[in-house]
């Protein structure tokens, strides 16, 4: 509760205002009024389809919005262009499929956006990319092609990556879904160290018992609109409505 | 003529001729490289008639003849005014009709990336240019290697077309001519050019894959 009311005071970092995006016919994102408050840790969750990844996406302007606002710590996202590109840094994305640059050595995925996008000494950006990779406990694996690691390994790489960039926010996509059940812990964990450290945190995930633990507020989305947004044990133990009930049963028999 | 003969006859131009071809292909190859590098990006870049002039570039070098070329170059264009020396033409020529082929193998390299490492790359705040020469080009290059140590082959073979035209010293199919007009080379005077050819092409061969076992990225 304490955390809570602290949390009303911080600056937003991400803002989103009446945000509405179709895919030909199809109403992807209806009105999505949204707010993530510096430091704090919010789980999207709801059906397949749903519209959860095309909202990740969106506040990183993967995926353009038909109308409505998108606000990064209260600037608006450009619409293209070196400012874009600039802005979008701002924000950190990690991928259900990590996604590392298949070329590159695991040390040089973390750099390679310091060097070349914030124009840090190279030396710098090694130092620093070390420590990361020390942080996450993949600092053995420096000088490896990513394909020589496994998937939670390469995930955590992947959240390095995006560390380096000092990012206002992470959006995590279902960072787990792609991993081996052994491997899924050793990257909540990681998660978990950058929830406490006060990083601010947008994530999809199917981990429930996560969700519970790091989340300051779960929102739930279906068919495109966010139909409940509540504390974690007060959305999980009392859903509001029979959507959500739904829903969480139907997880709860896997 | 036998082999022996000829050699000791014409072997000094036999290595003169062997030296052009390879410096030919070298520059030629070079420029291919070049070229379809950049019209790999005119391709893949988000402005349109960036991309449509790409296209046709491609579908023209691509589908005429280096020979039609280099008369072309060599005939036509000094009408223009634009006069080059014969070796800028087969250059020119041998240099623009490989360019066509090396932008197909890379756009093809190009869509062995996984889309998530452009949104990646994105995602960092990385610009076109350097999504491009960071993350895409160079992933494209590593995936064509086979094909392109093809195309320098047949780069090699492309420069040919020098026998058309008068070319000091003459390259390895210009100096058959030669012989054949200057002495009874026959099938014989051919058959030593074709042998070098050949022995180049499996030394090219070799360090492609070579080349390709290093730098081929498994996924
Ligand atoms: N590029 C696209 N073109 C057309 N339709 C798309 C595209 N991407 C997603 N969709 C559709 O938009 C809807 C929302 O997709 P989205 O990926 O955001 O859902 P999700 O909630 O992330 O689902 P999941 O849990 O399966 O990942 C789906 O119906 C999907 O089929
Ligand atoms: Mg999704």
């Amino acid at each position: 509760m304490e955390k809570k009311n602290k949390m009303q005071d911080q600056l937003p970092v991400i803002e989103l205002k009446h945000v509405d995006k179709h895919y030909g016919q199809l109403h992807v994102l209806k009105d999505i009024n949204l707010t993530v408050r510096r430091g704090e840790v919010v789980v999207i969750i709801g059906p397949s389809g749903s519209g959860k990844s095309t909202l990740c996406r969106t506040i990183n302007r993967l995926e353009t919005i038909d109308s409505g606002e998108i606000l990064i710590t209260g600037e608006p996202l450009p619409k293209e262009g070196k400012d874009l590109a600039r802005l979008r840094a701002r924000v950190g994305m990690v991928f259900q499929s990590f996604n590392l640059f298949a070329h590159k050595t695991i040390l040089d995925n973390v750099t390679l956006g310091p060097t070349d996008v914030l124009r840090v000494p190279k030396a710098k950006a090694r130092e620093e990319a070390m420590q990361l990779l020390k942080r996450v406990g993949v600092d053995s694996q420096a000088a490896k092609l990513p394909a020589k690691l496994s998937g939670g390994q390469q995930q955590r790489v992947a959240i390095a990556r995006s560390l380096a960039m000092h990012p206002e926010a992470i959006l995590f996509d279902e960072p787990t879904s792609a991993l081996d059940p052994e491997m899924i812990g050793e990257v909540l964990e990681v998660m978990t160290e950058l929830a406490q450290e006060g990083m601010t945190m947008v994530m999809v995930t199917h981990e429930m018992n996560f969700a519970r633990r790091v989340a300051d507020r779960v929102i739930f989305m279906d068919a495109g609109s966010i139909i409940e947004e509540n504390s974690p044990d007060e959305f999980f133990d009392h859903p509001a409505t029979q959507r959500a009930k739904d829903f969480l049963n139907s997880i709860k028999d896997h | 003529m036998g082999v022996e003969e000829l050699l000791s006859q014409f072997g000094g131009k036999y290595a003169q001729a062997f030296r052009m071809t390879w410096r030919l292909t070298i520059l030629a190859f070079s420029i291919a490289l070049v070229l379809g590098v950049a019209v790999t990006v005119l391709r893949v870049s988000p402005i349109k008639p960036l991309r449509l002039f790409g296209d046709i570039y491609v579908q023209i070098f691509r589908n005429i003849p280096g020979a039609s070329l280099l008369i072309i170059l060599v005939y036509a264009f000094p009408y223009l005014n634009l006069v080059w020396s014969y070796f800028t033409c087969v250059l020119i020529a041998a240099g623009l009709i490989p360019s066509a082929f090396c932008s197909e193998y890379l756009m093809s390299g190009i869509n062995t990336i996984p889309i998530g490492q452009i949104e990646a790359a994105r995602s960092i705040g990385m610009t076109f240019t350097q999504m491009i020469t960071k993350v895409v080009i160079p992933q494209a290059l590593r995936a064509s290697v086979l094909p392109l140590t093809n195309l320098l082959v047949s780069t090699m073979l492309t420069t040919a077309i020098a026998s058309q035209v008068p070319l000091n010293p003459q390259e390895l199919t210009g100096l058959v001519a030669y012989i054949n007009t200057h002495a009874v080379g026959g099938v014989t005077a051919f058959f030593i050019s074709a042998a070098l050819y050949c022995a180049s092409a499996v030394v090219i061969g070799r360090i492609g894959s070579l080349i390709d076992r290093k730098v081929r990225i498994r996924r």
